[in-house]
């Protein structure tokens, strides 16, 4: 029972402004995925290494960043450092939590697609005459990221809705905050959310079909 | 037969006729609860005690506004972003929750007239050298997000061209933030920055001043076509005045002068 009725013009004149948001939404998952796919590698390197520091670091942070909210993470990097004298702004604050969100997944993306490359790959590359690393970097990783190259598209996606969460921390430049902010003007609820339903839904579709038409590109044998 | 056709249908008629003249203050009767809105983020308006009751301004004024409709109350929180969603979606029947009557807001709600009054005041973090209004030019200021200080202060500092804006979630976090020197400073209607000061929650914070914004008059709300209980409700802020209880209530939660409802020079 909604006892409402619409005004989309309302809504229509703040779709440049809402749309100025999503471009900032873009950018931090964008960021955030770059930086998330740097740490994950090194993550997973750390898991090869046999060092059980090093190991074991990569472990905790992949456990804290898959079995925890995203909002706690986020919420932490801006308050819970806070505490600490940490500075972060909402921008650095919200990417930093995405990205340690990003990282942890992706981590665990790749292991196992790592898994699903059978030993022999790495030992024929060796019987060729190649170094250990070298058979990894020319064998097994390229091999590694074509498996997990699509899970990762998901996180990117993940990544995207995400960032929505960064209001909790004071982010108003993003799709998320702006809208909350023409909400708050206006009390239009209803129209300014659907718009912003439409548009993240319309970025996420776009980022898979992106994906997908890089994918079929670069990993066609 | 033909005569038994007519009464059905006459009896049809009147059913139908009876039901659209019911309108939400009559379903609030009939039901026996009135659903208030309140924002229990909001000291001292709306806040919850030891033992988790909700307590505060708005939450006596529901409860006398239910015992003047003869039901029962029932306090609904809702966050201040979430207000107008639970009335639109029929969660609630009224809104009593600090909001502010702004023209913009009333093309979506029906506003009463005025029920209470706030005015503004600089809270700031003591390292941030913050003494005044004036000296938040250019520093890092926040509000909660979707209040009338927040609207008014987000302005402010576009208009000032220098410093940034933060709106956060809840009064909790914005004097948190301020706590921790993330924020410089905040504007909070002083009611609100003079409890959460007085909790000792939130060390290293200070009431320094007045904001020069216009006094924050705030209405009760409910869907915008219900003339007969925005009547009600009217009369009712009215009555609320004229017996007293507004003087009594705000010595109770607020203290200190009682804001004045009226606007001079103006019929409303």
């Amino acid at each position: 029972m909604l006892n409402y009725t619409f005004h989309w013009n309302q809504a229509f004149k703040a779709l440049p402004q809402m749309l100025d948001g999503a471009v900032v939404t873009l950018q931090i998952a964008l960021l955030s995925m770059v930086l998330g796919l740097a740490i994950a590698l090194a993550l997973t390197a750390f898991r090869l290494s046999g060092n059980r520091i090093l190991s074991g670091f990569a472990t905790s942070w992949v456990e804290v960043a898959r079995n925890t909210p995203a909002l706690f993470q986020i919420y932490m990097a801006h308050f819970g450092l806070g505490n600490f004298g940490i500075h972060l702004s909402p921008y650095t604050a919200l990417l930093i939590g995405i990205a340690f969100n990003n990282a942890g997944y992706l981590a665990e993306n790749f292991r196992g697609a790592l898994k699903a490359i059978p030993d022999t790959q790495a030992r024929a590359g060796r019987s060729l005459g190649m170094t250990p690393i070298q058979a990894f970097r020319l064998i097994v990783l390229p091999q590694m990221l074509r498996v997990a190259f699509l899970p990762a598209t998901n996180q990117m996606v993940w990544a995207i809705l995400m960032t929505s969460l960064g209001v909790t921390v004071g982010m108003n430049t993003d799709l998320a905050g702006i809208t909350q902010e023409l909400n708050a003007r206006s009390f239009r609820t209803f129209e300014f959310f659907a718009l912003a339903a439409v548009i993240y839904y319309i970025i996420a579709k776009l980022v898979t079909l992106a994906a997908r038409l890089v994918a079929a590109r670069m990993f066609k044998y | 037969m033909k005569l038994s056709v007519l009464a059905l249908s006459l009896l049809a008629a009147t059913a139908l006729t009876s039901q659209a003249h019911a309108d939400k203050l009559d379903d609030i009767i009939a039901s026996g609860t009135l659903r208030c809105a309140v924002v229990l983020d909001f000291p001292p308006m709306g806040a919850r005690d030891e033992s988790n009751n909700a307590i505060g301004f708005d939450v006596d004024y529901c409860n006398d506004l239910a015992k003047a409709l003869g039901v029962t109350a029932e306090i609904v929180e809702t966050p201040f972003p979430e207000r107008i969603p639970a009335l639109m979606s029929g969660r609630v029947d009224v809104g009593v929750a600090s909001t502010s009557d702004t023209l913009e807001r009333a093309k979506t709600v029906g506003m009463t007239i005025p029920y209470f009054a706030f005015e503004m005041a600089v809270t700031a973090n003591e390292k941030s050298g913050v003494k005044s209004f004036e000296d938040m030019k250019g520093k890092v200021v926040g509000a909660t997000a979707g209040t009338y200080e927040a609207i008014a202060l987000e302005e402010q500092v576009k208009a000032w061209g220098a410093g940034e804006f933060r709106p956060y979630q809840t009064q909790a976090d914005v004097f948190l933030a301020l706590s921790q020197g993330q924020l410089d400073a905040t504007v909070s209607t002083s009611t609100v920055a003079q409890a959460n000061v007085k909790t000792g929650k939130f060390p290293g914070i200070a009431v320094v001043g007045k904001a020069p914004f216009d006094i924050d008059y705030v209405s009760l709300f409910t869907n915008r076509e219900e003339y007969g209980f925005i009547n009600f409700l009217n009369l009712f802020v009215n009555q609320q005045v004229r017996t007293g209880r507004y003087a009594e209530l705000y010595g109770k939660w607020v203290g200190g002068e009682v804001p004045d409802l009226s606007v001079n020079g103006v019929y409303r």
